[in-house]
């Protein structure tokens, strides 16, 4: 198998030595297993010429994009050929006038908003690794960020799609043509129904006014209250941040962004759109903080102390070295009004494992992200954060939320979803996975939960 | 009707290999084809419950059947909106206008409604009950399935329930409407939608005379509305008025009272009929193109002697196009090959409304569409006996 994929793609594109394979054997989330061959296609014939040889050895195939996914969903879990996108990241077509682009799978993020700027336009969706991370990715965990308050996650960006399936053929789905949204099933998937190999992506318009609030609290209950009351307001910033006072003052001491290191929680607001609304809104939502309990209000008044603010936000992982050798990041998502509720079942749950916890995370969608301290050397700390990881997605779930709000479930989490959703609805998805990867080669062992076979998974 | 009751309807029906078309309030009809076979109506009329009202998360769950306008009015008590701008609103519902895919004029600025869905209980062909989703506004736990099966002319499932996230209404509407003499079109509306204060919507409108407003002429008109906070909406009336003085427009005339309304009726005549002797096409366009697009399709019309009516969405770039001729004798001896010769030219043409009986045999998909193949399979996997409306959706489905 080997030979034939040095054959197709060449001797460059395909790496079989132990210490290349290494490298791809995880992701940010854990290791897995090594794969047994890791190739770099440089075309939509390439990836198909790959799966097509791929079928024929029965190998697993797992698409990557930069590995900056937290749940294992990049992680050859049965070893296989991994193909990597780091190749295909050109930017194929930018149409500003139609304000769309069509994007090979491994662009990165923010190399696309960088390009459409010079024309007033920008990619919304911007997960934290938006650095690194690419559109492939990202459409494969449909990732969200700190705007998709306002302008919502991957899946309302995607226009079109070009995807490899199981069998090595291309075809296209559009959100403009009839027929069933197979773009809508595609987005979020995984890379476990096909392989997309590029993207038309909406462009929007760069806002004319943007602002910035910072806003402190006695603790995460109050700031939290008053997050629930600017959204019960009717009011939808394109962006609602919240750190507690363990994360704001390590992000201080990193970053010096400005952050009052005394503070209980932190709220980070900004808002897009006219500038003849940007004072109404900057007096409702003081309003409502302040009535909420605030502590102190600050204003960003240029561009950068507005940039300090979010770069504060923005290195908060990066920060957390400061005050703990390892971190476990959980990503869950519950209804916004009961933020409050959610937060402190977290403190409370860390407190049970004496964890150190950092919140960081998108208040406005209700989007938490924990952040338990541990240290791997400690197998005892690896059990603690292990059992409070599984207790916050059980007060998630209590909560009416869910265990992924835009991380995805990858490997990690996909036993976690037999307490989101009944063996019908597991079934239900598994239809759609039984279409597009029937013999379960594509990413497999992901999603869906272990132990049953996704073709068992059916109702009596 | 409960969900329990649609299940065990469909696992009975799915037993008997019984067809169950599934209706709502019926206004898309004239969208895809008549069902190929019919034996059980499974109307959603009783599920017309607003099941949870949750105002402070900004979301809301409702049965399928729930009205458009109900879902709309209990909404504005709340000062929300979802924006369907779905035809008839008081008759369409919820569960019909996603079922059908219905993409509204407003869908550049707010989005589309699938973007508002969070979560599904579907019933599946086999009686099965599957939920998606939830009411959380951002959930990655597995396949959007909810998604899926908007636009799905419920073949796959029957959508029972419909989890929403809402957003907040605008404070202030209003309408402009002026003439458009020829010469002045492209201008106008490639001004129109390099504006700043983005218009919620505008139409070019040309014909559609009783349909919209008993107003007509050969130069056409155009047809805006702001929407916004008060201040955005003024500085966007002079933006407005000012681009299209450059344009060349005579006159910018605001709507004073009824822009909603002028905005609904418009959305409604994308549906009009003219009696049985009308069809009605939507052509996915780009504001750049539509106006050379409708000139081209008019000379295909011109050649059957067929009379035109043509509205364009200029923000979205659809192209709404409707042909009649004197009485549904003359249009049925001439709207197969119109059909075709259409077809040659925007293969992408999909009929949304007609009453005459020949559009059964028009391609109503139009012809261009890719994953066919995918689409039938997945048919296949969720409803094997072809139960659920046959045939009403493409390749067949």
């Amino acid at each position: 198998m080997l030979q034939r994929l040095i054959d197709a793609l060449g001797a460059d594109a395909v790496k079989t030595e132990p210490e290349d394979l290494a490298v791809y054997s995880f992701d940010a989330y854990t290791d897995g297993r090594t794969p047994r061959a890791v190739v770099l296609p440089a075309s939509t014939a390439d990836v198909s010429a790959v799966v097509k040889i791929a079928a024929e050895y029965n190998e697993p195939v797992v698409p990557r994009g930069a590995g900056t996914g937290l749940c294992g969903g990049a992680v050859p879990v049965e070893g296989g050929i991994v193909l990597s996108f780091a190749r295909m990241n050109r930017i194929l077509e930018l149409d500003t006038q139609r304000r769309r682009a069509r994007v090979q799978p491994g662009v990165i993020n923010l190399n696309l908003s960088a390009a459409a700027s010079p024309h007033g336009l920008f990619y919304a969706p911007d997960p934290s690794s938006q650095k690194i991370s690419t559109i492939g990715g990202n459409i494969a965990t449909n990732a969200g960020g700190p705007h998709c308050l306002s302008y919502g996650t991957t899946v309302n960006h995607v226009i079109e799609l070009e995807i490899v399936d199981d069998g090595g053929n291309v075809f296209t789905t559009s959100i403009d043509h009839p027929g069933y949204d197979l773009t809508a099933a595609f987005v979020g998937s995984e890379g476990t129904l096909g392989i997309v190999t590029s993207a038309w992506v909406r462009l929007m318009r760069a806002p004319e006014a943007v602002r910035v609030w910072l806003a402190t609290f006695d603790d995460v209950e109050s700031a939290s209250d008053a997050v629930s009351a600017i959204i019960a307001a009717g009011i939808v910033p394109t962006a609602l941040e919240m750190m507690d006072k363990v994360m704001a003052a390590a992000v201080e001491a990193a970053f010096h962004a400005g952050y009052p290191t005394d503070a209980g929680a932190v709220l980070l607001i900004e808002h897009a759109g006219f500038e003849d609304d940007m004072a109404h809104y900057e007096s409702e939502i003081a309003r409502i903080v302040r009535e909420g309990g605030a502590t102190t209000w600050r204003s960003a008044r240029t561009e950068a102390e507005r940039a300090a603010l979010w770069a504060g936000r923005k290195g908060a992982a990066g920060a957390m070295g400061r005050i703990s050798p390892n971190y476990y990041l959980q990503d869950v998502c519950v209804r916004r009004s009961t933020l409050p509720k959610a937060l402190h079942a977290v403190e409370e749950i860390a407190r049970e494992y004496r964890l150190t916890v950092a919140n960081v995370f998108h208040a406005g969608d209700g989007n938490l992200h924990p952040m338990l301290c541990y240290d791997k050397r400690d197998p005892k700390q690896i059990q603690a954060v292990i059992e409070s990881g599984n207790a916050i997605l059980e007060t998630a779930i209590a909560l009416g939320g869910t265990v992924s709000g835009e991380h995805g479930i990858g490997y990690e989490k996909r036993d976690a979803m037999t307490h989101v959703y009944s063996t019908s609805d597991l079934a239900t998805m598994a239809r759609v996975r039984d279409v597009f990867d029937p013999s379960r080669r594509l990413n497999p062992e992901k999603i869906f939960p272990s132990g049953v076979r996704c073709p068992e998974v059916r109702p009596a | 009707m409960t969900v329990e009751q649609i299940s065990e309807l469909l696992a009975a029906s799915n037993r008997e290999g019984k067809a169950v078309v599934v209706t709502g309030g019926g206004t898309l009809s004239g969208m895809g084809r008549p069902p190929a076979r019919s034996d059980v109506t499974l109307s959603t009329l009783t599920l017309d419950t607003i099941v949870e009202d949750a105002p402070s998360d900004l979301t809301i769950a409702v049965q399928s059947g729930v009205r458009i306008r109900t879902l709309a009015q209990r909404l504005q008590k709340h000062g929300t909106h979802v924006p369907f701008d779905a035809p008839h609103p008081a008759d369409a519902t919820v569960g019909g206008t996603l079922a059908a895919g219905w993409l509204g004029p407003r869908r550049h600025l707010y989005g589309r409604p699938r973007d508002f869905v969070i979560g599904s209980v579907a019933v599946l062909a086999d009686g099965t009950i599957a939920r998606a989703g939830g009411m959380v506004v951002k959930n990655v736990a597995g396949y959007d399935m909810s998604r899926l099966y908007v636009g799905s002319f419920g073949t796959l499932a029957v959508i029972a329930q419909i989890n929403l996230k809402t957003a907040a209404a605008p404070d202030v509407t209003r309408g402009f409407q002026m003439r458009l003499p020829e010469g002045t079109r492209a201008r106008a509306l490639d001004l129109l939608t390099g504006l700043t204060v983005t218009p919620a919507a505008a139409f070019w409108i040309d014909g559609f005379k009783t349909a919209v407003d008993g107003e007509d002429g050969a130069e056409g008109r155009l047809f805006v509305l702001l929407e916004g906070s008060e201040s955005v909406v003024d500085r966007g009336t002079r933006d407005l008025r000012a681009a299209m003085g450059r344009a060349g427009v005579p006159e910018t005339r605001i709507v004073d009272a009824g822009a909603r309304e002028s905005f609904e009726r418009i959305v409604d005549a994308y549906i009009a009929c003219v009696g049985e002797r009308s069809i009605t096409y939507r052509i996915p366009a780009f504001t750049d193109d539509a106006i050379s697009r409708v000139h081209g399709m008019r000379a295909i019309a011109a050649r059957f002697e067929l009379r035109t009516d043509a509205l364009i969405d200029v923000m979205n770039g659809d192209i709404i196009f409707r042909v009649s001729d004197l009485d549904a004798h003359a249009l049925g001896a001439k709207i197969e090959m119109f059909d075709d010769a259409l077809h040659d030219e925007e293969p992408q043409a999909l009929v949304i409304a007609g009453q005459h009986p020949s559009r059964a045999l028009l391609a109503v998909w139009g012809c261009d569409t890719d994953g066919i193949d995918q689409m039938r399979a997945l048919k296949e996997k969720f409803d094997p006996n072809r139960i659920l409306n046959p045939g009403r959706f493409l390749a067949g489905i």
